[in-house]
C-alpha cells in the first residue's frame, strides 16, 4: 500500500500546547530535576513519585554501551529504551538526550523527551526514517508540484525512468518521456488530481508490465494542492491472469460459432490477436481438409500443413510465410513439427537453437521473422477426442517479453477448444459432404434422351445448417414415345432424407417402366412409403420415431406427344406452372392428394393438352417458400417469371431461381472476403446463394410429334386382316423410307396383330412411330394383359413374342384406359434419323 | 434408255406414250384429281414413258377418237371406271391395250382397284368396334350412281355388308359433291334417325359440309359423335379434327397402274391381271367410343 506515514516527531512549530511535550530534566547524576505533564502521560508515573528519584530506576532494561557512553561524556544521544510504565507494563521509547550547559560549558544535567513510538533499535536520527522509507519504498513512488515537476522520486522510480533522482528532480515530467498513450494518461491523472484535489486510482501498461497507479493531492495545513504524490505498483501477474481468465471466457462464446472449418480457425486467430501474440498461423493437416478421417498415430515429421487462418496484429500480415490455403512442410525440427510430432506444445525463441536453425532455414520465414523481429513462439498441437489435426504457432514481436510458461497454458486451452470446434465442423462437413454426395448420386447428372420434351434442370442443395435434402427430380422415357416428368421431396435433412429419396426415385422409375398410368403409380408409391415406416417399426424407438418422420410428396406427370395429352396426379405436392404459347400462365389446376405414407385417400389424375412449344414448370416447395414462407405470393412470383420471355430453357431455369430465391450474399456483419465457401463440396452452385431448403426446379418444353411420324390404323378382329395390315406396316414404311426396316417390321406387325386378334378384344389398332426409334405397337380392349412388367424372360411370352423379343430392341406392355398396348421397338436403319420437326 | 423415244415415228410401233383418260367430273379438276394424274405420270416417267392426259368421258368424244386413230400412244389407262364401263367394252372391240383403275365387271380386262367392299366392311366394323350401332353411310351423287359410278356401288355393298353382318341399323345416303350438299345430307340422317351416332362417308368432297351439319346440331366429333371415311387421301389430315378413314393409296394405285400397262404390252397374249388393293382404316381423331347416352341404351 501507499506510504502515508507521518513525521514521527511532532515538528516544533506545531501548534499544539507546550504541556503536551514528553520531556524531563535530570542532573548530571541521573536524579530526576522535573517532569513534564507529556511525560507523566506517557509513563503513568507523576512527578511527585518520580522527581528526586534516580532516572535508572525507571528502565525496564539496561541501556546500551554506547548511551551510557554519551551520558557519561555529557553528550547528546537518542536512542531507544526500555521503561517501565507505572502500571508495571513495559515501554520501547524514543529518547532523545540532550546535555543542559551552563555558562561554562559544562553540563549540568540532561533535558529528555521520550517519543512513544521509536523508529528501530538501532542508532541513527529518526528524522531520517520516512526520508529513507519513501527512497526504498518497493513501489514506485513519485512526487510533482503543480507545474508537474519532478519533486521526488524513489529509487524503484529511477529504476523505472533509467536515470538518478538528482537528473530528474525540478524537470518537468513530459520532458523526461516519449509522448504515448501510457505518458498521456499519466499526466492527465496528475492534472485530475490537482484540479479536483482528491486522490484516484487507475490502470495503465507500459514498458510491456501492467500498473495500477495511485495518485492523491499534498496540500498544505489550509488545503491548497501544492503536488501530486504517485504510487505505482506494479501488478502485471495479476493482470495478465485476469487476461488469459477473460480470453478463456471469450473462447467459449467466440470459437466454434459455425460448423465450419475455416470459420472456426479463423476465430481462434481473431481471439487471440493481439492479446495473446501479435501473429498466429494455423495449419491444419492436408487429409483432414480433404475429410480423411485422421488416424490417432504419431505424425511424421516433415508433415505437409496446409494454412487455414493466420492473423498479425499489423495490417498486411507480413509475418506470414505462407500464403493462405497454401501448403508448408515444417522441417522435423522445427517447433511445430516437434509439436505435432509429439502431440505436446512447445515454448520457444531466440535462445532455442532448434527455432534458429528453423527461422534461418527458410529463406521466406528468415526474411520475415528478422525483419518483422518475432523473438518468443508457442507452437500448440489442435488435438480433438485424441488426434492431432493441426498445429497453431503463436508468436511476439511487438511485445518485447517473451511467452510464460502461463501464456503456454492459455494457448493450449484456446488451441483445445478450437481443436474441437475444427473436428466438429469437419465431421459435419464430411457428413454434409457425404449427404450431398450421395443426393448427387441419386439425382440424374443429366436428363435422358427423349425427343418428347426439352427439359432443363436445377438443383440447389440447402445451405449446410439445414443439410442436405430430399428433393428430386426425374424425366423417365416411356414407351411410345411418351416421357414421364417427376418431382418429388422427401421431408427433412440430411443422410436419411437423401436415402429415403434414393428409394423413392427408384421406386418411380421402377413403376414407371411398368408404364402404371399416373394416379395408380402414386397409390403404389404410396404403399412403398408405408411400408417402410412400419418396416422401421420393428428396430429401436428412436428409429421408429425417425421413421414416423417419412413424409413425402411427389408429382408425376405422363405427356404423351401424340395426342400433346398430359397426364398428372399428384400426392400433396404443389402444382406445375404452365406457360403457354400465347404467352398465359396458369397453375394446373390438379387434385393435390394427401402426401405419401398418408393412406387412405386416392390419388386423382387430370389430364390437360398442352399445345406444342407450351412449356411446364416442376419444382419443389424451397422454390416457391424460399423467400418468405408466403406459398400465395411464391406461386404468384413463380407465375410472373415463368411469363417473361426467355430465349432458352437454361435461361427460363435461372430466372425462375433468380426471381424466387433472392437472399443477400453476405450476412451483415461477415466480410465478404474470404468466405468459407472454400470448403464447400466442389460443382455446387456457385451463382446462387445457398436456399434454406434445398429446391428442385424441372422445366420442360413441349413438343410434338408430327402427324406424318404417326401412323394409326383400326384393325377388325378377323385373321384376314393380319396380311392387310402386313402390307400396309410395309407400305408406311416405304413412305417413310425405311424399307430396310420392313422385314422385322411385318414380323413384328404379324405377331401382335394376330395375337390381339386371338387373344383380345376390339377395337384393334396398329400404330408405326417414327420417332429417334421405329416403335410398333399394337392396342386392343382386353385389359387383362398378359404380363404387368415388362418381359425380359420368354417362356411366358410364347413363339410370337419370343420373336418379337429376338428381333427387336425391346419390347413391353401398357395399360390403357380401354385395356392395353403391346409395342416393340427398332433402331432405325443408320443414315435416317427421324425426330421432332 | 431407248433413242427411239425420241423420233417422231417409232420403227418398232412404240410410242414410249401412254394415254391417261380421266374426264373431270362437273368441267374441272380437283385438286385431288390433280395429284393422281401427276402420280401416274411420276410412275411412268420412272419406265420412261411419257403420259397424255385425255380429257374425253365417251369413245366418241374428239379426243378420245384422235388417239385411237392417230397412234399416238402405246396403252390407256382409264380412270373414274363404271360399272359395264362403255369406254372399256369400246376399246376390247378394238383390240386396244388399255388398263382400268377401278373394276368395269367386263371379262379380259386388266385392272387395278380397291376393294370397296371391304373398306366399306372395314369402316362399319371400326364404328361397331367403338361401340357405335345406329350409323349412316354417306354415298356419293345418285346421278352419279346411277351412271354405274363402281366405288359408290361396291361402297354401299360393303356398307351394308356389314351393317347387316354386325346387327348394326344404318342405311345409305346420297350427297353431291360439295359442302352444300353434305351439310343438307347431314341434316336429312339426324331427321331420319336421331339417334345416329357415326357416319361412313365416301364423298370426301362434302366432308366439309358434314362436319359442320355436326356442327349445327349440337354434335361434337369424336365425343358425340364419330365420322370414318372410306377413302381419303392427305387432306384427312387438313380437315379438324383429322378425319380417320382409310387411306387412298395414291402412289400405289398409279405405281401399279403403270405396271400392269406396261405388262400387258410386253405380253400382248397373257391373261388378265387384277390387282385388288385393302387399305386399312388409319386412326386420326374422327372416331371416338360411342357416347353412353340415353338415345343409344336400348
Amino acid at each position: 500500500m501507499t506510504y502515508r506515514g507521518k513525521a514521527v516527531l511532532e515538528s516544533p512549530h506545531d501548534h499544539e500546547p507546550v504541556t503536551g511535550l514528553n520531556t524531563a530534566t535530570v542532573s548530571r547524576q541521573g536524579i530526576v530535576t522535573s517532569w513534564s505533564d507529556g511525560a507523566q502521560r506517557l509513563l503513568g508515573h507523576p512527578a511527585t513519585d518520580v522527581v528526586g528519584r534516580v532516572i535508572t530506576e525507571l528502565l525496564a532494561a539496561d541501556p546500551s554501551d554506547a548511551a551510557w557512553a554519551a551520558l557519561a561524556g555529557a553528550e547528546a544521544w537518542s536512542g531507544t529504551v526500555a521503561v517501565r510504565h507505572r502500571d508495571g507494563s513495559r515501554l520501547d521509547l524514543g529518547l532523545r538526550a540532550c546535555p543542559s550547559l551552563d555558562s561554562e560549558g559544562n553540563a549540568t544535567g540532561f533535558v529528555l523527551a521520550f517519543a512513544p513510538n521509536p523508529a528501530g533499535n538501532g542508532d541513527g536520527d529518526d528524522r531520517e526514517m520516512p526520508e529513507r522509507s519513501f527512497t526504498q519504498a518497493s513501489v514506485a513512488l513519485a512526487t510533482f508540484d503543480t507545474e508537474l515537476r519532478y519533486q521526488g522520486l524513489n529509487d524503484i522510480a529511477c529504476e523505472m525512468a533509467g536515470t538518478t533522482a538528482a537528473q530528474l528532480r525540478g524537470r518537468r515530467y513530459r520532458d523526461t518521456v516519449s509522448d504515448n498513450v501510457a505518458t498521456r494518461g499519466f499526466v492527465r491523472h496528475l492534472r485530475q488530481v490537482i484540479e479536483t484535489g482528491t486522490p484516484t486510482s487507475y490502470d495503465s501498461q507500459f514498458g510491456g508490465r501492467a500498473w495500477n497507479i495511485e495518485m492523491w493531492p499534498v496540500k498544505d495545513p489550509s488545503g491548497r494542492v501544492h503536488g501530486v504524490g504517485t504510487a505505482s505498483f506494479d501488478n502485471s501477474a495479476q493482470h495478465w491472469a485476469q487476461q488469459r481468465l477473460a480470453l478463456l471466457n471469450e473462447a467459449g462464446t467466440r470459437i466454434g460459432t459455425t460448423l465450419d472449418v475455416l470459420r472456426t480457425a479463423q476465430e481462434l486467430t481473431e481471439l487471440v490477436v493481439p492479446r495473446l501474440a501479435d501473429f498466429v498461423s494455423v495449419d491444419l493437416l492436408d487429409s483432414v481438409l480433404q475429410g480423411e478421417e485422421p488416424t490417432a498415430e504419431p505424425i511424421d515429421a516433415g508433415v505437409v500443413l496446409r494454412r487455414v487462418a493466420h492473423r498479425s496484429a499489423v495490417e498486411g500480415v507480413p509475418e506470414a510465410a505462407v500464403a493462405l490455403g497454401a501448403v508448408d512442410t515444417y522441417p522435423p525440427y522445427s517447433p511445430p513439427a516437434r509439436c505435432l510430432a509429439v502431440g505436446r506444445s512447445f515454448l520457444s525463441g531466440l535462445e532455442d537453437p532448434d527455432f534458429v536453425r528453423w527461422i534461418e532455414g527458410d529463406d521466406v520465414r528468415n526474411a520475415n521473422v528478422h525483419h518483422a523481429g518475432v523473438h518468443s513462439g508457442m507452437a500448440v498441437p489442435l488435438r480433438a477426442r485424441g488426434i492431432t489435426l493441426g498445429v497453431a504457432v503463436f508468436w511476439r514481436r511487438l511485445r518485447p517479453e517473451p511467452f510464460q510458461p502461463d501464456d503456454l497454458v492459455l494457448a493450449e486451452e484456446l488451441a483445445g477448444r478450437a481443436a474441437v470446434c475444427v473436428d466438429n465442423a469437419r465431421r459435419y462437413t464430411r457428413e454434409y459432404t457425404a449427404a450431398l454426395t450421395l443426393q448427387r448420386s441419386l439425382l440424374p447428372r443429366r436428363l435422358p434422351g427423349q425427343a418428347a420434351v426439352e427439359a432443363a434442370f436445377r438443383y440447389l442443395p440447402a445451405d449446410t445448417q439445414a443439410g442436405a435434402g430430399g428433393d428430386w427430380f426425374d424425366v423417365i422415357p416411356l414407351s411410345g414415345t411418351r416421357v414421364a416428368l417427376v418431382v418429388g421431396d422427401v421431408a427433412g435433412h440430411g443422410v436419411r432424407a437423401s436415402a429415403t429419396m434414393g428409394s423413392l426415385r427408384t421406386a418411380v422409375r421402377t413403376l414407371a417402366d411398368v408404364d402404371l398410368p399416373p394416379d395408380e403409380l402414386l397409390t403404389h408409391l404410396d404403399d412403398l412409403v408405408t411400408h417402410l415406416t412400419s418396416d422401421d417399426d420393428g428396430t429401436t424407438a428412436s428409429d421408429a420415431q425417425d421413421a414416423d418422420g417419412i413424409s413425402a410428396t411427389c408429382l408425376y406427370a405422363v405427356y404423351d406427344p401424340v395426342s400433346r395429352r398430359c397426364t398428372l396426379a399428384s400426392a400433396g405436392h404443389p402444382p406445375p406452372g404452365v406457360l403457354y404459347p400465347d404467352g398465359t400462365v396458369t397453375l394446373v389446376d390438379l387434385s393435390p392428394g394427401p402426401p405419401l405414407g398418408v393412406g387412405g385417400l386416392p390419388f386423382e389424375a387430370t389430364e390437360l393438352e398442352l399445345p406444342e412449344g407450351s412449356l411446364i414448370a416442376l419444382y419443389t416447395d424451397g422454390l416457391i417458400e424460399a423467400r418468405d414462407h408466403d406459398i400465395d405470393a411464391g406461386l404468384d412470383r413463380l407465375c410472373q417469371a415463368l411469363a417473361s420471355p426467355s430465349p432458352s430453357l437454361e435461361v427460363t431455369c435461372d430466372t425462375l431461381i433468380d426471381a424466387l430465391l433472392t437472399f443477400p450474399t453476405v450476412r451483415p456483419g461477415e466480410p465478404p472476403s474470404r468466405s468459407p465457401s472454400d470448403l464447400r463440396p466442389r460443382g455446387s452452385p456457385s451463382r446462387f446463394p445457398r436456399p434454406t431448403d434445398d429446391v428442385a426446379l424441372l422445366v420442360a418444353r413441349i413438343r410434338a410429334l408430327h402427324t406424318d411420324q404417326v401412323a394409326t390404323w383400326g384393325l377388325p378382329a378377323d385373321p384376314e386382316i393380319v396380311a392387310d395390315a402386313r402390307l400396309q406396316a410395309s407400305r408406311q414404311l416405304k413412305a417413310w423410307g425405311l424399307e430396310e426396316a420392313g422385314f422385322i417390321t411385318e414380323l413384328v406387325v404379324s405377331e401382335l396383330v394376330t395375337n390381339a386378334i386371338r387373344y383380345g378384344a376390339a377395337p384393334i389398332q396398329l400404330r408405326l412411330i417414327r420417332d429417334r426409334t421405329l416403335i410398333c405397337e399394337v392396342s386392343d380392349g382386353n385389359s387383362a394383359a398378359p404380363h404387368l412388367r415388362r418381359a425380359r424372360t420368354f417362356d411366358e411370352g410364347g413363339r410370337g413374342l419370343l420373336l418379337v423379343s429376338q428381333l427387336t430392341q425391346g419390347w413391353g406392355t401398357r395399360q390403357t384406359t380401354s385395356g392395353k398396348t403391346i409395342w416393340a421397338e427398332q433402331l432405325l436403319p443408320t443414315g435416317s434419323a427421324g425426330g421432332f420437326r | 434408255m431407248n433413242t427411239d423415244a425420241t423420233r417422231e415415228t417409232p420403227p418398232n410401233g412404240r410410242t414410249r406414250a401412254l394415254g391417261l383418260v380421266f374426264p373431270p367430273a362437273g368441267g374441272r379438276y380437283t385438286g385431288m384429281q390433280l395429284d393422281f394424274v401427276g402420280r401416274v405420270a411420276e410412275a411412268a416417267q420412272a419406265y420412261d414413258y411419257d403420259v397424255l392426259l385425255i380429257t374425253g368421258s365417251e369413245i366418241g368424244d374428239r379426243p378420245f377418237q384422235r388417239i385411237l386413230t392417230g397412234h399416238r400412244v402405246d396403252g390407256l389407262i382409264l380412270m373414274e371406271i363404271r360399272l359395264a364401263d362403255t369406254r372399256a367394252a369400246h376399246l376390247i372391240e378394238l383390240g386396244f391395250p388399255f388398263v382400268t383403275i377401278g373394276q368395269s365387271g367386263l371379262e379380259k380386262t386388266w385392272w387395278v382397284d380397291l376393294d370397296w367392299v371391304a373398306l366399306g366392311r372395314g369402316c362399319v366394323r371400326h364404328l361397331a368396334d367403338l361401340g357405335h350401332r345406329r350409323i349412316a353411310f354417306v354415298n356419293r351423287s345418285e346421278e352419279l350412281f346411277r351412271a354405274g359410278y363402281e366405288s359408290a356401288h361396291r361402297g354401299l355393298e360393303g356398307f351394308d355388308q356389314g351393317v347387316a353382318e354386325l346387327g348394326l341399323t344404318g342405311r345409305g345416303h346420297f350427297c353431291g359433291d360439295d359442302d352444300a350438299e353434305g351439310e343438307a345430307c347431314l341434316e336429312r340422317i339426324l331427321l331420319e334417325d336421331p339417334a345416329t351416332t357415326a357416319v361412313v362417308t365416301l364423298n370426301e368432297a362434302s366432308l366439309g359440309g358434314v362436319y359442320r351439319g355436326l356442327n349445327r346440331a349440337g354434335r361434337v366429333v369424336p365425343r358425340d359423335f364419330s365420322v370414318v371415311g372410306m377413302t381419303a387421301g392427305p387432306w384427312a389430315e387438313t380437315v379438324s379434327p383429322p378425319l380417320t378413314a382409310a387411306g387412298e393409296p395414291v402412289d400405289e394405285i398409279s405405281q401399279v397402274a403403270v405396271e400392269l400397262m406396261l405388262e400387258r404390252l410386253d405380253s400382248p397374249g397373257a391373261s388378265p391381271r387384277h390387282v385388288m388393293l385393302r387399305p386399312l382404316i388409319s386412326i386420326r381423331s374422327s372416331t371416338g367410343p360411342c357416347p353412353s347416352g340415353p338415345d343409344t341404351e336400348f
